[in-house]
């Protein structure tokens, strides 16, 4: 019985990573149709949303069979209520990828800004703790997200400069307003994405030592 | 959440012949609360219960080292009361084991045998235990019945009213529910929930969901040591041994 249920939870793992896996790259790429303005990349975003609602309930299943039919403690306890919030904040992630994405077709023929904006620079950073969730999951090392607090600092400061940048651009030339507004909304979605992923370090090292941390 | 304790062992060692079963157990059991003994079988944690109201003196073959004390007092210090020790050190066994008498003779037994004698003195002792066993209510009608009439459950329920009729101070209890189905398992948890306001209760049990639910404190043994013993929580959530680990996750045993 101990074998069945310890592959079943290394199997669950392994899916729960690829999901974790699956909404990174649905908010990597919306972003990117974003900012190439790439309608058909948007669309292909768009077109994923359906999968993972329909991931996140296939592995809540499993997860709550798990803990119905061999209430795991300890280490298996722990992995499993990791998994299950690690499941929750990827599906949030990949509905911010969804949300951005639904955001390139009307912003399709309101005038560009003329300099580039951080946007890019702050995906990138995100997709990285992500990045970085995944390998300490996958392997238990904490060492990938051990600068986590630093790095969403960084993050937030972003967000706060789009916010002031967005507001100066729409007090000097109002035609960028629907665009200035959509950016700032883009910008709270990746600063939302980089807190899941705070939590989900958080959850990760509770997972592997059995200690709680908080991610400031 | 602790408090003082009421039984500890110092570098206690209990040997069968050549078998040493028991290693260098040191424990301290808190007062008014409930300590599970989980571990696979074979791993002394029957046998360390079984030293607390010294029932292994029973037995030919057992040899005892280091020692306990039951209110700072050590219970193999010569001029023990042996007796005494067992009323104050009560015990409720795997299988129900009622005598083959009423239901009301069985939790007089023990009051008797301690010399009360007056019947309305015998009668409320018999009615009070069997309220704090949670069976007053099923057997009112049928106190004058043969014990070996009702459940499995309740038998198990009188046995633990037996054992609080002479007024123990700590109760052992060695897989009281294995016997049991979900239903009067469910009812002894919730028992001894209430018993520990008043006692202190010890058990021993393989069901370490059970430990888990009843328990405020776990002992964790493995082939004659007590690897781990703290707050249950703590044990259930985040052992710090690995043996702990690998026993409570099903990894062996």
């Amino acid at each position: 019985m101990s074998e069945k249920f310890h592959n079943e939870l290394k199997a669950l793992k392994q899916d729960t990573t690829e999901m974790v896996r699956f909404a990174r790259d649905m908010l990597n790429e919306s972003v990117y149709a974003l900012i190439r303005q790439d309608s058909a990349k948007a669309l292909q975003v768009l077109s994923k949303k359906n999968h993972i609602r329909e991931v996140t309930i296939t592995l809540e299943d499993r997860t709550y069979q798990l803990i119905a039919l061999y209430q795991p403690m300890a280490k298996d306890m722990r992995v499993i209520t990791c998994t299950l919030k690690m499941i929750t904040a990827a599906e949030r992630i990949g509905r911010y990828g969804k949300d951005i994405a639904e955001m390139v077709k009307p912003l399709h023929d309101q005038p560009d800004f003329e300099q580039p904006l951080p946007i890019s620079l702050m995906a990138e950073q995100v997709l990285e703790m992500i990045d970085d969730v995944i390998v300490a999951f996958e392997t238990e090392n904490l060492e990938a997200i051990k600068d986590f607090s630093s790095r969403d600092d960084t993050v937030d400061a972003m967000w706060h400069s789009v916010f002031r940048e967005m507001l100066t651009f729409m007090m000097e030339n109002p035609k960028t307003i629907t665009r200035s507004t959509y950016y700032i909304m883009v910008a709270r979605y990746l600063e939302r994405s980089g807190d899941h992923a705070c939590k989900m370090a958080e959850n990760i090292h509770y997972m592997v030592t059995g200690e709680r941390i908080e991610i400031k | 959440m602790t408090s003082e304790p009421i039984i500890s062992t110092h570098n206690l060692n209990l040997w069968y012949n050549d078998t040493h079963a028991l290693q260098s157990i040191s424990i301290s059991i808190s007062k008014n609360q409930v300590t599970a003994l989980i571990g696979p079988s074979g791993c002394g944690k029957s046998t360390l219960l079984r030293c607390f109201n010294r029932l292994n003196d029973l037995i030919d073959c057992v040899r005892i080292t280091g020692e306990i004390l039951l209110d700072n007092e050590n219970i193999h210090a010569a001029g023990t009361d042996v007796v005494m020790l067992r009323k104050k050190v009560g015990m409720v066994f795997q299988k129900p084991n009622p005598f083959p008498k009423s239901v009301y003779e069985n939790v007089a037994y023990g009051p008797r045998v301690h010399g009360v004698k007056n019947k309305s003195e015998l009668d409320t002792i018999v009615e009070q235990s069997l309220h704090d066993a949670a069976l007053w209510d099923e057997v009112r009608d049928r106190l004058n019945d043969s014990a070996l009439g009702l459940s499995g459950g309740q038998q198990q329920r009188l046995c633990i009213a037996r054992t609080l009729a002479v007024e123990p101070e700590v109760i052992l209890m060695d897989e009281p529910c294995s016997a049991l189905d979900p239903i009067a398992t469910a009812k002894i948890e919730k028992l001894i929930d209430t018993l520990k306001m008043d006692y202190t209760v010890i058990i021993v049990t393989h069901n370490m969901q059970q430990a888990a639910r009843v328990s405020d404190y776990t002992g964790f043994m493995y082939l004659g040591k007590l690897v781990e013993f703290g707050q249950t929580n703590q044990i259930f959530e985040n052992p710090q041994e690995d043996l702990t680990e690998n026993y409570i996750t099903g990894r062996f045993g």
